[in-house]
């Protein structure tokens, strides 16, 4: 009985031998995941609105570990307080990059309170961003929440003057 | 080099530290700060080498590393402004004891010309017997840099033991590692700062708004930047602000001022970043 569970423990760890060397090449290789090679190559919504456009909210960030800076513009209907567009330009890593487009993706056709509640965990989850580039994810949600409150301190002194806004 | 022990030195060093009250019985270690206001000993000391039967012929070195109290025995050691590391270490090969200094941390042995195993206490000034300051003008890095390879570098250890050629490596590697941490200012202030226990939070965002315009428009600039000349004046300008910067960073560290130390440190970084997409474009 011994010798059969020995057996059944050798045929065990043979078989995860077999199967480790394949996954331990996966794992030992470190690697963009493919959809952040997709936003770095087909980079979508970079660019920035007019200066002189209303309903605009400018998100200025940076991590200053590694020298980073984010900006992501909103462009808000002022009625329905509906995101209409976005724009993003970042100096930084792929994971960076990437991690802003995805953010200008995601707020489009959102409510502003909506699109606070977007976590860094999930733009990470959705990049599969190792953990060396999980403050990337925490930078893009920063940048969301600065350009809505900046929109919305603009609209509140514009309102103040009673002029439209700048 | 090593005798036997020796009752009357034995009986004397007991009578020595008897006398002298204000050797601590416990080895606690005391902080030291690089400045010449403070004036503390950093001592971390290993209890086995330290026991009296060990110490035998070695009794002036042993209050010799007690720093300040000055032992009128073989020496006087008068403490300067610059602190020194004192540690006794054996070599693992003929057991022979060296005495670090400073000028000389314990790499290699002297007697049997042995490597020894990292010792991480062991910081990156030591490795080069530098004082632990940002300003290392006159400082010939990669001399010393250079004749520490020869002595521990793995391609010239190939008639030695394994284990010796084990340690090598790792001893080269970290050889380098501090050359290429200090010779560039911003990671020499990085390392500053940790040795002090102020590290850099990898996960904190800033969101001040003129420093980020500011370094927007430049990294705008050298994206459509088109020719070479124009370039260059962006990487002298990068280049002066870093040097400033870099000063600031120096009269904030003296002064122990490391709020503005860290905010000097940003201001490098993002410097630095755009001096290393400059050379990139260029």
């Amino acid at each position: 009985m011994l010798r059969l569970a020995a057996k059944r423990l050798t045929a065990g760890t043979a078989s995860f031998h077999a199967a480790s060397p394949a996954s331990s090449v996966a794992v030992g290789r470190r690697f963009y995941h493919e959809r952040v090679v997709d936003h770095y190559n087909h980079p979508r919504n970079v660019g920035s609105f007019e200066k002189e456009e209303a309903g605009i909210g400018t998100g200025l960030v940076g991590a200053p570990a590694c020298g980073d800076v984010m900006k992501l513009q909103i462009k808000v209907d002022e009625e329905t307080g509906k995101i209409v567009d976005a724009r993003f330009k970042t100096f930084g890593c792929g994971s960076a990059i990437a991690s802003s487009s995805v953010a200008t993706e995601w707020v489009k056709g959102k409510q502003m309170e909506e699109v606070l509640s977007i976590k860094n965990s999930e733009i990470a989850k959705h990049l599969s961003l190792p953990p060396v580039k999980l403050h990337c994810s925490m930078l893009a949600e920063d940048a969301i929440k600065a350009a809505v409150k900046d929109y919305e301190s603009r609209r509140a002194s514009a309102n103040g003057n009673g002029k439209a806004s700048p | 080099m090593l005798k036997k022990k020796n009752t009357t030195t034995t009986t004397l060093f007991n009578i020595l530290r008897h006398t002298t009250p204000s050797v601590p019985k416990q080895h606690s270690p005391l902080t030291f700060s690089s400045h010449s206001n403070s004036h503390f000993l950093h001592k971390s000391l290993q209890s086995p080498p330290f026991s009296p039967k060990d110490r035998s012929f070695h009794n002036p070195t042993w209050f010799y590393s007690f720093g300040y109290l000055t032992f009128d025995g073989k020496r006087l050691y008068s403490k300067s402004a610059e602190s020194v590391k004192e540690r006794s270490s054996r070599c693992w090969n003929c057991h022979a004891v060296h005495e670090s200094t400073a000028a000389a941390p314990f790499l290699v042995c002297d007697s049997c010309r042995c490597i020894q195993p990292v010792d991480d206490s062991v910081d990156y000034f030591e490795i080069f017997g530098l004082s632990k300051k940002y300003d290392l003008e006159g400082v010939n890095l990669e001399g010393k840099y250079k004749d520490w390879q020869k002595k521990l570098h793995p391609d010239l250890v190939h008639s030695k033991s394994q284990k010796e050629r084990d340690f090598a490596a790792e001893q080269s590697a970290r050889v380098i590692d501090a050359y290429r941490t200090l010779s560039k200012p911003l990671s020499r202030a990085i390392y500053m700062m940790k040795l002090d226990g102020v590290e850099v939070d990898e996960e904190q965002t800033i969101s001040d708004p003129e420093l980020l315009a500011e370094i927007m428009e430049i990294r705008e600039e050298v994206e459509e930047a088109t020719d070479s000349e124009s370039l260059k004046q962006i990487l002298s300008k990068m280049e002066e602000n870093l040097k400033s910067w870099s000063n600031t960073f120096a009269t904030a560290f003296q002064s122990r001022n490391f709020e503005e130390a860290q905010e000097s440190i940003r201001r490098m970084t993002y410097y630095s970043r755009v001096i290393d997409e400059v050379v990139k474009k260029l």
